[in-house]
């Protein structure tokens, strides 16, 4: 990956003290956010294991009910560096259902991101893309390892209960991807493609929050989103748009329950 | 954020940027093209809340021990907390419990109301907090960074949009709207205005409101009942966290003497360092140990 000289004076201090504050937000990270998270998470897991068919049936039928938006997706192929998995990625016969299901949709498409994510280090570090600022570089590879995180997370319930992990992108959505990523050409087309992601992936989360039915569920989707949103924040400012768009953040881009039960 | 960040660096008086005034402008207006189809999804939620509380009250449906559950829930939620030391830290545990048990609130109405007037607290204050900020000549005046001052003008808009979804689904679940700040939270931000002589305090103080607004909508999520309730502050618990990611950004330019880089100008990005690209969002897992007690807003 090529990097831009940057002016030595200011920006060497400047440099220094960020990244000194960086890892003090990671110290913090670890301090605090993790702590609450894995109580979440172990919640979560331990309520899919004790209560598999309650937790399963719950969001069955708000699914039904056509709670997550659907919005288009494309069906064309083409060359890929994203692959879609075959079915769900599971080896275990059956489709999850209820809030795992939801956490299946959720973990493919965390595997879209870290894939595109990847996918967009793989072009900078061929030249593909032209120069890429350091901050963007930092942004690509800071962001695919929370996406890998999150992933994690909607995994451990479906792991719970015996099920394999869900680790193949959404299907529904790679053609689309794959056709966009064809075309970008530099960081500004890698920002918007980039953008369409973590809009999409915010948007399903709000709206998994009113479909599932554990509250351990919501927990889990609740403190995912916001960070989808900073995020989307991040490359706004990235594009030169204003970074915070919306009073009220949208669920026009939240995915069917579809794209996982087919 | 968290008010944990401590660089030895000075604030900066003032940035000198450049943004063009009408793409600032333009841009704002897109945005507002964009919340307009964003309220697509809110207000059809704060619509069907008015329905069910007519119908909720009708039948007599607000309990109070779901209430008390909703309060003892949080209050173990806040001991057990780590505070970082910031200013909402500050406020402190004892303060935090004091107006949980001295509040009559929780056993008057139901508990999706007090969570609601809590979230329409916090909203009053950071609308008061924006538009003081905005007299500041280095926030709102001539000397002001234009992006700082449209992103306060902005924000403040965005919590007063807030507020009135807030009472709007109060109103639909049948309670009281809460047109006061939260009082913890209020003696935390008059302390601090005298410090506010430079952006640096501004900015830090604006930080601790949003990340504690984003962090108390984020467990209320999970404690609200009502579906429409859950869904309204769904859609606003991400816009804090916004809020809070480009104050984080905004905060380490400042701190690095870096206000010039404070700015929407195209290709600007290339000029900002390696640890600019990960500072606005510092958690993989948005956290909840800052969200303030269900009913320390809550109205009696």
């Amino acid at each position: 990956m090529r990097h831009r000289n940057r002016t030595p004076d200011v920006m060497a201090i400047s440099e220094h003290e960020l990244t000194v504050m960086t890892n003090d937000l990671e110290q913090i990270h670890h301090d605090v956010g993790m702590p609450a998270m894995n109580r979440a998470l172990a919640e979560w897991t331990e309520k899919s294991r004790s209560s598999r068919r309650g937790f399963l049936i719950g969001a069955g039928a708000l699914a039904g009910g056509a709670v997550l938006a659907a919005c288009s997706s494309g069906s064309s192929s083409s060359t890929s560096t994203t692959k879609a998995g075959s079915g769900s990625g599971s080896s275990t016969a059956g489709k999850l259902t209820g809030d795992l299901a939801v956490a299946a949709l959720a973990a493919s498409l965390e595997n879209l991101a870290v894939a595109a994510y990847g996918d967009v280090l793989t072009a900078a570090g061929a030249g593909k893309l032209g120069t890429v600022p350091p901050a963007v570089a930092t942004f690509v590879t800071t962001v695919k390892g929370q996406h890998t995180q999150h992933a994690q997370a909607w995994n451990s319930a479906i792991v719970a209960v015996g099920h394999s992990a869900i680790t193949t992108p959404d299907a529904a959505l790679v053609p689309t991807v794959n056709k966009a990523f064809a075309k970008v050409t530099d960081v500004t087309g890698a920002a918007k493609l980039a953008l369409t992601l973590e809009d999409v992936a915010a948007a399903t989360y709000q709206s998994a929050i009113g479909a599932v039915k554990a509250t351990s569920s919501v927990k889990v989707a609740a403190s995912i989103q916001p960070v989808e949103m900073q995020h989307a924040a991040v490359l706004n400012f990235v594009l030169g748009q204003y970074p915070v768009p919306n009073a009220f953040s949208p669920t026009s881009d939240a995915r069917p329950l579809t794209d996982y039960t087919g | 954020m968290r008010g944990r960040l401590k660089l030895s660096r000075s604030a900066p008086e003032e940035g000198r940027v450049d943004v063009d005034p009408t793409a600032m402008n333009s841009l704002i207006e897109e945005s507002q093209d964009l919340h307009h189809d964003a309220m697509a999804v809110t207000a059809p939620a704060l619509a069907e809340m008015v329905e069910t509380g007519q119908e909720a009250r009708a039948h007599g449906l607000v309990d109070p021990d779901e209430c008390r559950e909703v309060a003892a829930r949080r209050s173990t939620m806040v001991t057990s907390a780590v505070f970082g030391g910031g200013l909402l830290a500050a406020a402190g545990i004892a303060g935090a419990l004091e107006t949980l048990f001295a509040s009559p609130a929780f056993a008057a109405s139901g508990a999706d109301v007090q969570i609601l007037q809590t979230a329409s607290s916090i909203e009053v204050l950071a609308v008061a907090t924006y538009k003081t900020a905005l007299t500041l000549p280095f926030i709102g005046g001539a000397s002001a960074n234009p992006v700082v001052k449209a992103f306060a003008t902005t924000t403040m808009q965005q919590h007063m949009q807030h507020l009135d979804a807030f009472n709007a689904a109060i109103t639909g679940l049948g309670g009281k709207t809460q047109t006061n700040p939260d009082p913890v939270l209020a003696q935390v931000v008059q302390k601090a205005v005298p410090t506010l002589t430079s952006p640096g305090p501004v900015v830090a103080l604006a930080l601790e409101l949003e990340q504690g607004a984003a962090e108390t909508y984020v467990a209320d999520v999970a404690a609200l009942s009502d579906a429409n309730a859950k869904k309204v502050t769904a859609s606003i618990m991400g816009v804090e966290a916004q809020h809070a990611s480009v104050l984080l950004a905004v905060q380490a330019l400042l701190n690095a003497n870096a206000p010039q880089l404070i700015t929407l100008a195209p290709g600007n990005v290339a000029n900002l360092p390696a640890a600019a690209g990960s500072v606005g969002f510092p958690d993989a897992f948005f956290p909840t140990d800052q969200a303030r007690p269900a009913s320390e807003g809550a109205l009696s």
